[in-house]
Protein backbone atom coordinates (compact mmCIF):
# COMPACT_ATOMS: atom_id res chain seq x y z
CA UNK A 1 0.00 0.00 0.00
CA UNK A 2 1.83 3.27 -0.76
CA UNK A 3 1.86 6.27 1.29
CA UNK A 4 1.46 9.60 0.12
CA UNK A 5 2.76 12.22 2.78
CA UNK A 6 1.09 15.42 3.03
CA UNK A 7 2.57 18.95 3.74
CA UNK A 8 1.56 19.52 7.47
CA UNK A 9 0.92 22.58 9.09
CA UNK A 10 -0.53 20.97 13.01
CA UNK A 11 1.56 19.60 15.57
CA UNK A 12 0.73 16.19 16.09
CA UNK A 13 0.55 15.07 12.89
CA UNK A 14 3.71 13.47 10.64
CA UNK A 15 4.45 14.74 6.81
CA UNK A 16 6.23 17.35 5.24
CA UNK A 17 6.84 20.30 7.53
CA UNK A 18 7.74 23.84 6.35
CA UNK A 19 10.44 25.86 8.25
CA UNK A 20 8.93 29.04 9.87
CA UNK A 21 11.52 30.47 11.93
CA UNK A 22 14.11 32.22 9.19
CA UNK A 23 11.82 34.37 7.25
CA UNK A 24 11.71 38.66 7.36
CA UNK A 25 14.19 40.09 9.32
CA UNK A 26 16.85 37.50 8.11
CA UNK A 27 16.22 38.23 4.11
CA UNK A 28 16.59 41.90 5.35
CA UNK A 29 20.02 40.78 6.58
CA UNK A 30 20.74 39.35 3.62
CA UNK A 31 19.38 42.05 1.13
CA UNK A 32 21.39 44.63 2.57
CA UNK A 33 24.29 42.98 3.63
CA UNK A 34 24.46 41.46 -0.60
CA UNK A 35 23.56 45.36 -1.25
CA UNK A 36 26.21 46.89 0.80
CA UNK A 37 28.72 44.30 0.70
CA UNK A 38 28.45 44.46 -3.92
CA UNK A 39 28.10 48.54 -3.82
CA UNK A 40 31.32 48.42 -1.35
CA UNK A 41 33.44 46.19 -3.79
CA UNK A 42 32.07 48.27 -6.82
CA UNK A 43 32.86 51.58 -4.95
CA UNK A 44 36.74 50.26 -4.67
CA UNK A 45 37.02 49.76 -7.95
CA UNK A 46 35.56 52.70 -9.39
CA UNK A 47 37.13 54.68 -7.27
CA UNK A 48 33.99 56.16 -4.78
CA UNK A 49 34.72 57.00 -1.52
CA UNK A 50 31.62 57.64 -0.60
CA UNK A 51 29.75 54.55 -2.36
CA UNK A 52 32.66 52.73 -0.35
CA UNK A 53 30.98 54.99 3.21
CA UNK A 54 27.22 53.91 1.72
CA UNK A 55 28.61 50.67 1.14
CA UNK A 56 29.68 49.89 5.04
CA UNK A 57 26.59 51.76 6.30
CA UNK A 58 24.03 49.66 4.49
CA UNK A 59 26.22 46.55 5.78
CA UNK A 60 26.23 47.61 9.20
CA UNK A 61 23.06 49.55 10.08
CA UNK A 62 20.63 47.16 7.49
CA UNK A 63 22.20 43.86 8.13
CA UNK A 64 23.56 44.47 11.79
CA UNK A 65 20.17 46.11 12.52
CA UNK A 66 18.06 43.28 10.89
CA UNK A 67 20.33 40.47 12.69
CA UNK A 68 19.95 42.27 16.05
CA UNK A 69 16.60 42.48 16.12
CA UNK A 70 16.43 38.84 14.63
CA UNK A 71 18.22 37.59 17.44
CA UNK A 72 16.31 35.92 20.74
CA UNK A 73 19.05 37.70 22.86
CA UNK A 74 20.60 40.10 20.87
CA UNK A 75 22.78 41.73 23.71
CA UNK A 76 24.54 38.51 23.58
CA UNK A 77 25.49 38.60 19.62
CA UNK A 78 29.55 38.85 20.43
CA UNK A 79 29.15 35.36 21.04
CA UNK A 80 28.19 34.13 17.68
CA UNK A 81 32.45 35.03 16.85
CA UNK A 82 32.82 31.98 18.82
CA UNK A 83 33.23 29.24 16.68
CA UNK A 84 34.16 30.23 12.91
CA UNK A 85 35.71 26.63 12.59
CA UNK A 86 32.48 25.03 11.72
CA UNK A 87 29.68 27.65 11.96
CA UNK A 88 28.97 30.17 8.80
CA UNK A 89 27.32 32.75 11.05
CA UNK A 90 30.61 32.99 13.16
CA UNK A 91 32.45 33.22 10.03
CA UNK A 92 29.70 36.08 8.68
CA UNK A 93 30.26 38.01 12.10
CA UNK A 94 33.47 37.97 11.52
CA UNK A 95 34.03 38.94 7.75
CA UNK A 96 31.37 41.33 8.79
CA UNK A 97 33.18 42.98 11.67
CA UNK A 98 36.67 43.05 9.77
CA UNK A 99 35.09 44.70 6.80
CA UNK A 100 33.40 47.40 9.08
CA UNK A 101 37.12 47.89 10.85
CA UNK A 102 39.64 48.05 7.49
CA UNK A 103 36.53 49.57 5.69
CA UNK A 104 36.55 52.66 8.04
CA UNK A 105 40.17 52.63 9.10
CA UNK A 106 40.90 52.60 4.97
CA UNK A 107 38.02 56.37 4.83
CA UNK A 108 40.04 57.72 7.42
CA UNK A 109 42.97 57.69 5.24
CA UNK A 110 44.37 60.03 2.64
CA UNK A 111 43.82 57.61 -0.61
CA UNK A 112 47.89 57.36 -1.24
CA UNK A 113 49.02 56.37 2.04
CA UNK A 114 50.88 53.39 2.83
CA UNK A 115 47.87 51.44 4.41
CA UNK A 116 45.34 52.58 2.54
CA UNK A 117 45.70 50.52 -0.46
CA UNK A 118 46.28 46.81 2.23
CA UNK A 119 43.22 48.09 4.64
CA UNK A 120 40.94 48.38 1.51
CA UNK A 121 42.12 44.70 -0.31
CA UNK A 122 41.44 43.40 3.21
CA UNK A 123 38.04 45.00 3.46
CA UNK A 124 37.22 44.28 -0.22
CA UNK A 125 37.99 40.45 1.10
CA UNK A 126 35.51 40.55 4.10
CA UNK A 127 33.00 41.80 1.52
CA UNK A 128 33.18 39.45 -0.74
CA UNK A 129 32.64 36.98 2.46
CA UNK A 130 29.89 39.03 3.54
CA UNK A 131 27.89 38.60 0.25
CA UNK A 132 28.39 34.75 -0.33
CA UNK A 133 28.64 33.28 3.13
CA UNK A 134 24.69 33.40 3.26
CA UNK A 135 24.91 31.02 0.77
CA UNK A 136 27.10 28.78 2.85
CA UNK A 137 24.97 29.22 5.32
CA UNK A 138 21.75 28.11 3.78
CA UNK A 139 23.58 25.21 1.99
CA UNK A 140 24.84 24.01 4.89
CA UNK A 141 22.14 23.17 6.50
CA UNK A 142 20.93 19.41 5.42
CA UNK A 143 17.64 19.48 6.77
CA UNK A 144 16.54 21.80 4.12
CA UNK A 145 17.09 20.06 0.48
CA UNK A 146 15.85 23.08 -1.44
CA UNK A 147 18.48 25.14 -0.12
CA UNK A 148 21.61 22.48 0.33
CA UNK A 149 23.03 23.07 -3.56
CA UNK A 150 26.07 24.42 -4.28
CA UNK A 151 24.33 27.00 -6.79
CA UNK A 152 22.97 28.91 -3.66
CA UNK A 153 26.56 30.84 -3.07
CA UNK A 154 27.14 31.65 -6.50
CA UNK A 155 23.60 33.07 -6.68
CA UNK A 156 24.32 35.45 -3.84
CA UNK A 157 27.22 36.53 -5.42
CA UNK A 158 26.04 37.45 -8.45
CA UNK A 159 22.88 38.97 -6.58
CA UNK A 160 25.68 41.11 -4.60
CA UNK A 161 27.05 42.25 -7.91
CA UNK A 162 24.04 43.30 -9.66
CA UNK A 163 22.84 45.08 -5.97
CA UNK A 164 25.70 47.17 -6.07
CA UNK A 165 25.98 47.79 -9.79
CA UNK A 166 22.83 49.09 -9.45
CA UNK A 167 23.53 51.10 -6.51
CA UNK A 168 26.34 52.75 -8.05
CA UNK A 169 24.61 53.67 -11.45
CA UNK A 170 21.63 55.02 -9.29
CA UNK A 171 24.13 57.26 -7.32
CA UNK A 172 25.82 58.61 -10.62
CA UNK A 173 22.75 59.22 -12.24
CA UNK A 174 21.49 61.37 -8.54
CA UNK A 175 24.50 63.26 -9.09
CA UNK A 176 26.52 61.66 -5.65
CA UNK A 177 29.60 59.80 -7.39
CA UNK A 178 31.08 61.14 -10.59
CA UNK A 179 32.67 58.20 -12.77
CA UNK A 180 35.42 58.01 -15.15
CA UNK A 181 34.38 58.45 -19.10
CA UNK A 182 35.50 54.86 -19.51
CA UNK A 183 33.26 53.14 -16.36
CA UNK A 184 30.36 54.80 -17.62
CA UNK A 185 30.48 53.28 -20.76
CA UNK A 186 31.05 49.98 -18.94
CA UNK A 187 28.78 49.65 -16.23
CA UNK A 188 25.52 49.53 -18.13
CA UNK A 189 26.75 46.40 -20.10
CA UNK A 190 27.83 45.06 -16.75
CA UNK A 191 24.04 45.51 -15.38
CA UNK A 192 22.55 43.82 -18.39
CA UNK A 193 25.02 41.02 -18.31
CA UNK A 194 24.82 40.71 -14.49
CA UNK A 195 20.51 40.79 -15.18
CA UNK A 196 20.97 38.22 -17.48
CA UNK A 197 23.32 35.73 -15.19
CA UNK A 198 21.23 35.75 -12.73
CA UNK A 199 18.11 35.39 -14.80
CA UNK A 200 20.12 32.16 -15.98
CA UNK A 201 21.33 31.20 -12.43
CA UNK A 202 17.61 31.55 -10.69
CA UNK A 203 16.51 29.00 -13.97
CA UNK A 204 19.06 26.46 -12.89
CA UNK A 205 18.61 26.83 -9.70
CA UNK A 206 14.79 26.05 -10.38
CA UNK A 207 15.83 22.97 -12.27
CA UNK A 208 18.17 21.97 -10.20
CA UNK A 209 15.43 21.74 -7.09
CA UNK A 210 13.18 19.86 -8.92
CA UNK A 211 15.77 16.95 -8.15
CA UNK A 212 16.56 17.87 -4.72
CA UNK A 213 14.24 14.81 -3.46
CA UNK A 214 11.06 14.73 -2.30
CA UNK A 215 11.44 17.54 0.11
CA UNK A 216 12.78 19.95 -2.04
CA UNK A 217 10.39 19.00 -4.66
CA UNK A 218 7.36 20.00 -2.52
CA UNK A 219 9.33 23.25 -2.07
CA UNK A 220 9.56 23.86 -5.46
CA UNK A 221 6.05 23.18 -6.02
CA UNK A 222 5.46 25.83 -3.40
CA UNK A 223 7.61 28.67 -5.23
CA UNK A 224 6.19 27.45 -8.91
CA UNK A 225 2.78 26.28 -8.36
CA UNK A 226 1.74 26.98 -4.49
CA UNK A 227 1.15 30.15 -2.67
CA UNK A 228 4.39 31.50 -3.58
CA UNK A 229 3.92 31.09 -7.31
CA UNK A 230 2.26 34.95 -7.67
CA UNK A 231 4.81 36.65 -5.34
CA UNK A 232 7.87 34.91 -7.04
CA UNK A 233 6.85 35.59 -10.87
CA UNK A 234 5.84 38.95 -10.27
CA UNK A 235 8.01 40.46 -8.24
CA UNK A 236 11.13 38.58 -7.80
CA UNK A 237 11.01 37.27 -11.18
CA UNK A 238 8.79 39.47 -13.35
CA UNK A 239 9.86 42.87 -11.52
CA UNK A 240 13.36 42.27 -9.74
CA UNK A 241 15.32 41.05 -13.34
CA UNK A 242 13.04 40.64 -16.45
CA UNK A 243 11.12 44.62 -15.77
CA UNK A 244 14.82 45.46 -15.22
CA UNK A 245 16.23 43.86 -17.96
CA UNK A 246 13.99 44.95 -20.63
CA UNK A 247 14.27 48.91 -19.15
CA UNK A 248 17.81 48.73 -18.73
CA UNK A 249 17.95 47.73 -22.58
CA UNK A 250 15.42 49.90 -23.81
CA UNK A 251 16.69 53.07 -21.44
CA UNK A 252 20.55 52.45 -22.72
CA UNK A 253 23.49 54.00 -21.00
CA UNK A 254 21.94 57.54 -21.53
CA UNK A 255 18.74 56.73 -18.84
CA UNK A 256 17.42 59.54 -17.28
CA UNK A 257 17.40 59.38 -13.66
CA UNK A 258 14.17 58.99 -12.96
CA UNK A 259 14.16 55.50 -15.44
CA UNK A 260 17.58 54.73 -13.17
CA UNK A 261 15.36 55.44 -10.34
CA UNK A 262 12.58 52.98 -11.23
CA UNK A 263 15.27 49.98 -12.48
CA UNK A 264 17.16 50.92 -8.93
CA UNK A 265 14.03 49.98 -6.94
CA UNK A 266 12.54 47.02 -9.07
CA UNK A 267 15.86 45.24 -8.86
CA UNK A 268 16.01 45.98 -4.94
CA UNK A 269 12.09 44.16 -4.96
CA UNK A 270 13.42 41.36 -6.58
CA UNK A 271 16.44 40.88 -5.13
CA UNK A 272 14.62 41.52 -1.64
CA UNK A 273 11.95 38.67 -2.39
CA UNK A 274 13.75 35.79 -4.40
CA UNK A 275 15.97 35.27 -0.99
CA UNK A 276 12.49 36.11 0.98
CA UNK A 277 10.62 33.73 -1.00
CA UNK A 278 13.37 30.61 -1.10
CA UNK A 279 13.18 31.26 3.20
CA UNK A 280 9.87 30.93 3.25
CA UNK A 281 9.73 27.83 0.97
CA UNK A 282 12.38 25.71 3.04
CA UNK A 283 10.46 21.95 3.97
CA UNK A 284 11.94 19.96 6.33
CA UNK A 285 11.91 16.05 5.68
CA UNK A 286 9.41 13.77 7.35
CA UNK A 287 10.86 11.90 10.25
CA UNK A 288 10.33 8.40 8.89
CA UNK A 289 10.36 8.91 4.96
CA UNK A 290 10.84 5.40 4.88
CA UNK A 291 7.47 3.73 7.01
CA UNK A 292 5.77 1.87 4.96
CA UNK A 293 2.61 0.66 6.17
CA UNK B 1 29.53 5.35 25.95
CA UNK B 2 27.07 6.30 24.08
CA UNK B 3 23.52 6.66 24.97
CA UNK B 4 20.43 6.10 22.75
CA UNK B 5 17.00 4.99 22.62
CA UNK B 6 14.87 2.27 20.29
CA UNK B 7 11.45 3.16 19.35
CA UNK B 8 9.34 0.20 19.04
CA UNK B 9 6.42 1.34 16.30
CA UNK B 10 4.74 -1.59 16.86
CA UNK B 11 4.17 -1.13 20.65
CA UNK B 12 3.30 2.32 20.36
CA UNK B 13 0.08 3.27 20.76
CA UNK B 14 0.14 7.16 20.91
CA UNK B 15 -1.62 7.89 24.04
CA UNK B 16 0.61 10.82 24.40
CA UNK B 17 1.91 9.45 27.78
CA UNK B 18 5.94 10.14 27.14
CA UNK B 19 4.79 14.18 25.80
CA UNK B 20 2.84 14.67 29.13
CA UNK B 21 5.75 13.08 31.72
CA UNK B 22 8.18 15.04 29.48
CA UNK B 23 6.70 18.20 30.09
CA UNK B 24 6.43 17.52 33.71
CA UNK B 25 9.87 16.26 33.89
CA UNK B 26 11.14 19.73 32.34
CA UNK B 27 8.52 22.02 33.59
CA UNK B 28 7.63 23.30 29.54
CA UNK B 29 5.17 25.76 28.89
CA UNK B 30 2.63 25.90 26.96
CA UNK B 31 3.41 24.67 23.38
CA UNK B 32 6.67 23.48 24.17
CA UNK B 33 7.17 20.27 23.63
CA UNK B 34 10.95 18.19 23.72
CA UNK B 35 8.82 15.28 22.32
CA UNK B 36 5.29 13.78 21.21
CA UNK B 37 3.88 11.52 19.08
CA UNK B 38 2.87 11.89 15.26
CA UNK B 39 -0.20 10.57 13.40
CA UNK B 40 0.84 9.11 10.12
CA UNK B 41 -2.42 7.61 8.81
CA UNK B 42 -2.20 5.79 4.91
CA UNK B 43 -4.31 4.01 3.00
CA UNK B 44 -7.92 4.25 1.07
CA UNK B 45 -11.21 3.47 2.67
CA UNK B 46 -11.97 1.26 3.91
CA UNK B 47 -7.90 0.63 4.35
CA UNK B 48 -6.72 3.20 6.45
CA UNK B 49 -4.14 2.34 8.75
CA UNK B 50 -2.94 4.86 11.81
CA UNK B 51 0.67 4.50 12.75
CA UNK B 52 2.30 6.47 15.94
CA UNK B 53 5.62 8.06 15.60
CA UNK B 54 7.17 8.82 18.54
CA UNK B 55 9.91 11.90 18.16
CA UNK B 56 12.30 14.03 20.10
CA UNK B 57 15.92 15.24 19.89
CA UNK B 58 18.26 11.96 17.80
CA UNK B 59 21.26 13.33 20.11
CA UNK B 60 23.49 12.56 16.54
CA UNK B 61 26.78 11.39 16.92
CA UNK B 62 27.82 13.58 13.34
CA UNK B 63 25.33 16.76 14.74
CA UNK B 64 24.51 19.23 12.69
CA UNK B 65 23.07 21.57 15.18
CA UNK B 66 26.19 21.67 16.84
CA UNK B 67 28.38 21.79 13.59
CA UNK B 68 26.38 25.25 12.54
CA UNK B 69 25.93 26.64 16.26
CA UNK B 70 27.77 29.87 16.19
CA UNK B 71 28.52 30.81 19.84
CA UNK B 72 29.29 26.75 21.03
CA UNK B 73 25.95 26.94 23.14
CA UNK B 74 25.25 23.14 21.56
CA UNK B 75 27.50 21.15 22.81
CA UNK B 76 28.32 17.45 22.92
CA UNK B 77 29.20 15.37 25.89
CA UNK B 78 31.46 12.25 26.36
CA UNK B 79 28.19 10.10 26.71
CA UNK B 80 27.12 10.68 23.65
CA UNK B 81 24.18 13.57 24.62
CA UNK B 82 23.90 16.30 22.71
CA UNK B 83 22.75 19.61 25.04
CA UNK B 84 22.28 23.19 25.07
CA UNK B 85 24.13 25.93 27.61
CA UNK B 86 21.17 28.31 28.11
CA UNK B 87 23.74 30.91 29.07
CA UNK B 88 25.63 30.34 25.47
CA UNK B 89 22.43 30.75 23.68
CA UNK B 90 21.83 33.66 21.51
CA UNK B 91 18.61 32.83 19.49
CA UNK B 92 20.17 32.36 15.69
CA UNK B 93 18.11 29.74 15.13
CA UNK B 94 20.62 27.94 13.15
CA UNK B 95 20.24 25.14 14.92
CA UNK B 96 16.63 25.24 14.30
CA UNK B 97 16.80 25.26 10.18
CA UNK B 98 19.70 22.67 10.74
CA UNK B 99 18.38 19.71 12.21
CA UNK B 100 16.94 17.21 9.71
CA UNK B 101 14.58 16.04 12.41
CA UNK B 102 13.14 19.70 12.97
CA UNK B 103 13.01 18.83 16.86
CA UNK B 104 14.67 21.87 18.50
CA UNK B 105 12.06 24.61 20.24
CA UNK B 106 12.78 28.66 19.92
CA UNK B 107 11.31 30.02 22.74
CA UNK B 108 9.83 33.36 21.66
CA UNK B 109 10.10 36.38 23.92
CA UNK B 110 7.88 36.05 26.81
CA UNK B 111 6.56 32.70 26.39
CA UNK B 112 7.62 31.33 29.50
CA UNK B 113 5.82 33.91 31.01
CA UNK B 114 3.05 33.02 30.60
CA UNK B 115 1.86 29.22 32.65
CA UNK B 116 -1.28 27.08 31.69
CA UNK B 117 -3.27 28.74 33.84
CA UNK B 118 -2.69 32.38 32.51
CA UNK B 119 -0.82 35.02 34.01
CA UNK B 120 -0.86 33.73 37.18
CA UNK B 121 1.47 30.94 37.62
CA UNK B 122 1.43 27.59 39.97
CA UNK B 123 4.11 27.53 42.38
CA UNK B 124 5.17 24.40 39.92
CA UNK B 125 5.27 26.82 37.17
CA UNK B 126 7.55 28.88 38.84
CA UNK B 127 9.98 26.62 40.29
CA UNK B 128 10.34 25.16 36.96
CA UNK B 129 9.93 28.16 34.46
CA UNK B 130 13.18 29.25 36.32
CA UNK B 131 14.86 26.50 34.57
CA UNK B 132 14.48 28.16 31.35
CA UNK B 133 14.84 31.45 29.37
CA UNK B 134 13.34 32.91 26.81
CA UNK B 135 14.43 34.24 23.34
CA UNK B 136 16.64 30.99 22.97
CA UNK B 137 16.65 27.61 21.80
CA UNK B 138 15.39 24.49 23.55
CA UNK B 139 15.12 20.70 23.17
CA UNK B 140 15.36 17.01 24.49
CA UNK B 141 18.34 16.71 26.98
CA UNK B 142 17.70 12.92 26.96
CA UNK B 143 16.62 13.56 30.80
CA UNK B 144 20.73 14.55 31.30
CA UNK B 145 19.79 15.74 35.17
CA UNK B 146 18.39 12.41 35.78
CA UNK B 147 21.36 10.56 34.14
CA UNK B 148 23.61 12.82 36.79
CA UNK B 149 21.89 11.28 39.06
CA UNK B 150 22.64 7.75 38.37
CA UNK B 151 18.72 6.62 37.43
CA UNK B 152 19.00 4.62 33.67
CA UNK B 153 15.93 5.75 32.25
CA UNK B 154 14.43 9.08 30.67
CA UNK B 155 11.34 10.25 31.99
CA UNK B 156 9.51 9.29 28.79
CA UNK B 157 10.68 6.01 28.51
CA UNK B 158 10.05 5.19 32.41
CA UNK B 159 6.13 6.46 31.89
CA UNK B 160 5.99 4.48 28.36
CA UNK B 161 2.90 2.01 29.15
CA UNK B 162 3.46 -0.16 26.13
CA UNK B 163 7.04 -0.58 26.49
CA UNK B 164 7.63 1.27 23.04
CA UNK B 165 10.74 2.92 24.17
CA UNK B 166 13.90 1.69 25.01
CA UNK B 167 17.02 3.07 26.56
CA UNK B 168 20.47 1.96 26.86
CA UNK B 169 23.99 2.20 25.87
CA UNK B 170 24.90 1.85 22.07
CA UNK B 171 28.38 1.23 22.45
CA UNK B 172 27.56 -1.99 24.94
CA UNK B 173 26.85 -4.66 22.80
CA UNK B 174 24.59 -6.82 25.22
CA UNK B 175 22.46 -3.81 26.16
CA UNK B 176 18.87 -4.51 25.66
CA UNK B 177 19.05 -1.56 22.85
CA UNK B 178 21.95 -3.23 20.96
CA UNK B 179 20.52 -6.56 21.06
CA UNK B 180 16.98 -5.08 19.75
CA UNK B 181 18.82 -3.11 17.18
CA UNK B 182 20.73 -6.31 16.01
CA UNK B 183 17.45 -8.98 16.46
CA UNK B 184 15.31 -6.38 14.84
CA UNK B 185 16.82 -4.70 12.19
CA UNK B 186 16.48 -0.72 13.59
CA UNK B 187 16.35 2.08 11.72
CA UNK B 188 17.72 5.64 12.04
CA UNK B 189 15.35 8.23 10.70
CA UNK B 190 17.04 10.36 7.94
CA UNK B 191 20.42 8.50 8.06
CA UNK B 192 21.16 9.81 4.29
CA UNK B 193 21.71 12.99 5.94
CA UNK B 194 25.16 11.01 7.56
CA UNK B 195 24.07 12.71 10.90
CA UNK B 196 24.37 9.02 12.74
CA UNK B 197 21.44 9.67 15.01
CA UNK B 198 21.39 7.98 18.60
CA UNK B 199 17.36 6.63 17.79
CA UNK B 200 16.43 3.61 16.05
CA UNK B 201 13.08 2.87 14.76
CA UNK B 202 11.84 -0.82 15.00
CA UNK B 203 9.35 -1.29 12.48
Amino acid sequence: MGISIPLVEKEFVAGFRQQKEWAGLIASAFFFGKVGSGLFIMSVFLPSRLGMLVGLLIVLVGKGGAHFLYLGRPWRFWRGMARPQSSWIARGIWAMGLMMVAGFAALSLPVGSSLYMPLTIFAVICAFVVAVYDGFLLTSSPAIPIWNTALMPVMCMFYSFLGGTTMVLFMTHMGFMELSEKFTAILPNLELGLLVANLLIVILFLIGSINTGSAGRESFDLLVKGPYAVPFFSLAIGVGLVFTLLMSIYAGPHASAGTVALITVADLIGHYFIFFLLLKVGVFKPVLGFLKI
Amino acid sequence: MRYGMVIDLKRCVGCQACTVACKSENGNGPGIMYTKVLDQVSGEYPNVRKNFVPVLCNHCKNAPCQRVCPTGATYKREDGLVLVDHDKCMGCRACYVACPYNNRIYLKRGKIKVGYYGKEMTPYEEVKYAEHQDGIVEKCKFCSHRIDEGLTETSCVQTCPADARIFGDLDDSESKVSRLIRSRGGRQPLCEDDTDPSIYYLD
